[in-house]
């Protein structure tokens, strides 16, 4: 019989096959799903629970932070900062996870683009990576931004670095790259060269600051939203954001926004 | 050959081939990962609450775990009724033969004129009544008050010859006085409850948690709570009695069929698990079978007073 749903995501068992923490409280963990990792696309996430549901009630969301489609692999990054991103801390090599992906539109790469920018903050990089190594396979040059607290929260910095053309820091205390604001480096490159696209994640003010950018220099820009999730199918109405059509699901019709249609609040 | 347990329920007019059905705004035909033959297999469908015109609903955040528990406050946001019929109807016939649609209004001419456009839809099977949604009707709503929780039953019943299932707050004093009030007022069924009102603070920012600043808590945290409801209800009433509040497994169903529940309607648990439906009604059945009954009619209120 014909599928009502118009979501194209399941439910699995996924395995944990890799587990390591990048510093203080940030982890990265590998998990195999072939049904999801084959299908997975840049921007996208998967919702995750490694508990009883009468232990912690919701599934939490995650970004892919690299896909493996041949492999029927992913990689999530995650920060350790409430009780579900604890057990996973703890978590072993072959422990079981439940999954429900993938989820939410990714990244959309316009064709005949020559140069993108990512700009990210901490682990605003998790949903970007996938998205970059896309455009280094398809020839597109990276200009890749760069922000944290301080140097060990430029997460993979050197990876990025490697794929990128060019790459810019800025640090809170100024440990690596310049202090203050990384979207200043931006505005440097675009007064000297045509960036197609601007691709964000997570951080309200960068997305500010790339929206006023957007109208001066007038380029494509995305931001990929993050919001609590209870379901992360489009069920519960839950997760939405302000937009200039009115609330939007953010696991629905996002996670990835054009900048010019995200309203903030403040 | 052993004889397969029966799990049909009568409720009320309706006859069900289970007692298992999505609780109204945790269920989203449009997106679910249930397939039509899975969705058949439900007692019944019921779409989130629908307004006569569209509606936003509340600022985010909306949601937030606690406990135990999901706090919201989505606010019901629907499309009204136009998109409903068009968008959602065809695709819940094919979903289920049972439709329980459930009704939101900031007035009684509200709701009656809701109820009354929807009394020509042959596929509808019954209409739900949200009485709880705290946000609406200057801040009280209608489930608090037992006079104009009749005055509202009695008027829509003028206005449809639909079943009525009156979904009651959990946010009163004496829940019996209102299940007696929409009996009373024609209410051919009654659900019980709807979410519990409650608020969480951000302690670092010194902030709500929800943009509504209050929300309703669902989720295991309230199920002794809805149990304990549905026993005191059930002693006083003769209408039956949809149970629902953080049922996560057959045990918890299976608990409030016990104290009088006919059916059951699980709501949050669906996000954690959108199959959790389809394994309570396995889990029932297993139980059925060990404890030697049936059929479900069998256990029904059992557990009296």
């Amino acid at each position: 019989m014909e599928n009502p749903r118009d979501i194209n995501s399941i439910l699995t068992k996924g395995k944990i096959i890799e587990q390591v923490n990048l510093n203080n409280n940030y982890h990265k963990i590998k998990i195999k799903a072939p049904q999801i990792a084959k299908k997975a696309k840049p921007g996208q996430f998967t919702m995750l629970s490694k508990w009883e549901i009468k232990e912690l009630f919701l599934k939490r969301p995650f970004s892919f932070y690299n896909i493996e489609p041949d492999l029927g692999t992913f990689d999530i990054l995650y920060k350790k900062k409430g009780k579900g991103t604890q057990i996973l801390a703890e978590s072993k090599i072959g422990d079981l996870v439940e999954l429900i992906g993938p989820l939410g539109n990714g990244f959309k790469i316009p064709k005949s683009v020559r140069n993108i920018a990512i700009v990210a903050r901490g682990i605003g990089i998790a949903p970007l990576m996938p998205l970059i190594l896309e455009c280094k396979q398809k020839g597109i040059n990276i200009y890749s931004f760069l922000s944290a607290q301080t140097e060990n929260l430029l997460l993979y910095s050197d990876k990025i670095e490697s794929i990128s053309k060019e790459t810019f820091y800025t640090t809170d205390d100024g440990s690596k790259g310049a202090k203050g604001e990384v979207t200043d480096f931006l505005e440097k490159i675009l007064k000297g060269i045509v960036i197609d696209v601007v691709y964000t994640c997570g951080s309200k003010r960068l997305t500010k600051h790339i929206r006023n950018l957007q109208k001066k220099y007038n380029f494509l820009a995305f931001v990929s939203l993050e919001e609590h999730m209870a379901c992360g199918i489009g069920a519960c109405k839950g997760c939405v954001h302000k937009t200039k059509d009115g609330y939007k699901r953010v696991c629905k019709e996002g996670p990835v926004f054009p900048v010019e249609e995200v309203i903030f609040n403040d | 050959m052993t004889k397969e347990v029966s799990l049909e329920v009568d409720l009320g007019p309706l006859h069900l081939k289970n007692p298992i059905m999505p609780a109204s705004g945790t269920f989203d035909v449009k997106c679910t990962l249930l397939n039509e033959n899975e969705l058949n297999r439900l007692g019944a469908v019921v779409p989130k609450s629908i307004a006569f015109k569209g509606r936003e609903g509340n600022p985010e955040p909306r949601i937030c775990e606690t406990d135990c528990g999901l706090l919201n406050a989505v606010g019901v946001p629907s499309r009204g009724v136009e998109y409903f019929i068009k968008e959602e109807l065809p695709l819940l016939k094919k979903a289920n033969n049972i439709i329980i649609v459930s009704l939101l209004g900031n007035s009684v001419e509200d709701f009656c004129n809701l109820a009354g456009y929807l009394n020509k839809i042959e596929e509808i099977s019954a209409l739900e009544i949200n009485l709880s949604c705290p946000n609406l009707n200057n801040g009280i709503p209608f489930g608090v008050n037992e006079d104009k929780l009749y005055e509202l039953i009695f008027n829509i019943k003028k206005n449809t010859s639909k079943p009525i299932i009156a979904k009651l707050s959990p946010n009163v004093s004496d829940i019996k006085k209102m299940a007696l009030s929409v009996q009373n007022a024609g209410a051919e069924i009654i659900t019980i409850a709807n979410t519990f009102m409650g608020m969480a603070i951000d302690v670092d920012k010194q902030l709500p948690r929800l943009g509504n600043n209050i929300g309703g808590l669902s989720g295991p945290a309230i199920r002794p709570i809805v149990v304990r409801m549905i026993w005191e209800i059930a002693q006083v009433i003769n209408i039956p009695i949809i149970g629902v509040g953080g049922v996560c497994c057959a045990e918890d169903a299976i608990e409030m069929f016990l104290v009088g529940a006919s059916a059951v309607q699980v709501g949050s648990a669906n996000f954690s698990n959108p199959y959790i439906m389809l394994e309570i009604i396995t889990g029932i059945k297993r139980y059925l079978k060990e404890k030697k009954y049936n059929s479900i009619q069998d256990i029904i209120g059992l557990v009296k007073d």
